[in-house]
């Protein structure tokens, strides 16, 4: 996704005197430790770091907003999870196997949005380093057409089921 | 010469809100974190039940054990934005790891789920 936008690694330095004076004490003390995640356990940052060394740092309301909004999915992506999860042990076919069609699909689509949803926020934030505009997510659509495929197999399913036996 | 003693000396004046956090971004935040930390420790009692309705108690366990400690960490990770308020203005330092992390536990968690369901 993100391959198209050109990173460039080394416009960081040059906007160093425009980011102003604010952060110059506390970024070289990162730096000397290796640029260790602040609130997380420390792990691997190399992904971490060239993303920060792309472009130059947005407005913090900004950054903000974007975590908000992958956390929205995230959550999302979880609620679905559990959809799947009730339908598999409250839904009552006579076919057993039949409740699958229902409930496989709702947990694969939560775990492709919670995929979605992380190289949504990686792309938003490189291109507000880079101060170019905001793509279109495809998730709301894959997440309403999902959703409405889901709730027709169910009717469908249900009807089946009910003249079969 | 010496401070009265009834002037407070460590007490602090919260400034109002929205001069070191414009917009209330970081509270929002926080709170969007919080959020994501109930809805995590939600699914691990959701997970554990379909397991253990599933003859798979092992599992059940296992996944509530590792969906507190997210959530517990989430919520932390919550209580540290809010904490932070007066570097509101410092560059936010994307947070790769934290994420990845999470998207990698949420996917765990729909093949965990996957398992159970097939189970039941």
């Amino acid at each position: 996704m993100g391959e198209s936008r050109a990173e460039t690694h080394d416009e960081r330095s040059s906007n160093a005197g425009a980011t102003g004076p604010k952060t110059a004490g506390r970024d070289e003390a990162a730096a000397s430790e290796g640029r260790t995640p602040r609130r997380w356990p420390a792990f691997s940052g190399r992904r971490e770091r060239r993303l920060e060394q792309t472009g130059s740092d947005p407005d913090p309301r900004f950054t903000f907003a974007n975590e908000r909004t992958f956390l929205a999915w995230n959550r999302t992506a979880l609620a679905l999870i559990a959809a799947g999860l009730a339908a598999a042990q409250f839904l009552k076919f006579n076919l057993h196997g039949l409740r699958l069609i229902i409930a496989v699909p709702l947990i694969v689509l939560g775990a492709a949005l919670a995929l979605a949803s992380y190289l949504h926020w990686e792309d938003s934030e490189r291109a507000m380093r880079l101060r170019q505009p905001l793509r279109y997510s495809w998730m709301p659509r894959v997440l309403t057409g999902g959703i409405a495929v889901i709730a027709a197999c169910g009717g469908i399913l249900a009807v089946v089921d009910r003249l079969l036996h | 010469m010496n401070r009265p003693q009834s002037q407070p000396t460590g007490g602090t004046i919260t400034p109002p809100p929205d001069r070191d956090d414009p917009g209330l971004a970081r509270e929002r935040t926080a709170l969007a974190w919080t959020r994501s930390a109930l809805t995590m420790a939600a699914s691990g009692v959701l997970i554990a039940r379909a397991a253990f309705v599933g003859h798979l108690p092992v599992l059940g366990v296992v996944s509530a054990v590792a969906m507190a400690i997210l959530s517990g960490l989430m919520w932390r990770n919550g209580q540290a934005i809010y904490r932070e308020r007066r570097e509101a203005w410092m560059p936010q330092r994307p947070q790769t790891t934290a994420f990845g992390l999470l998207t990698v536990a949420t996917v765990l968690i729909a093949a965990t789920a996957i398992a159970v369901t097939v189970a039941i």
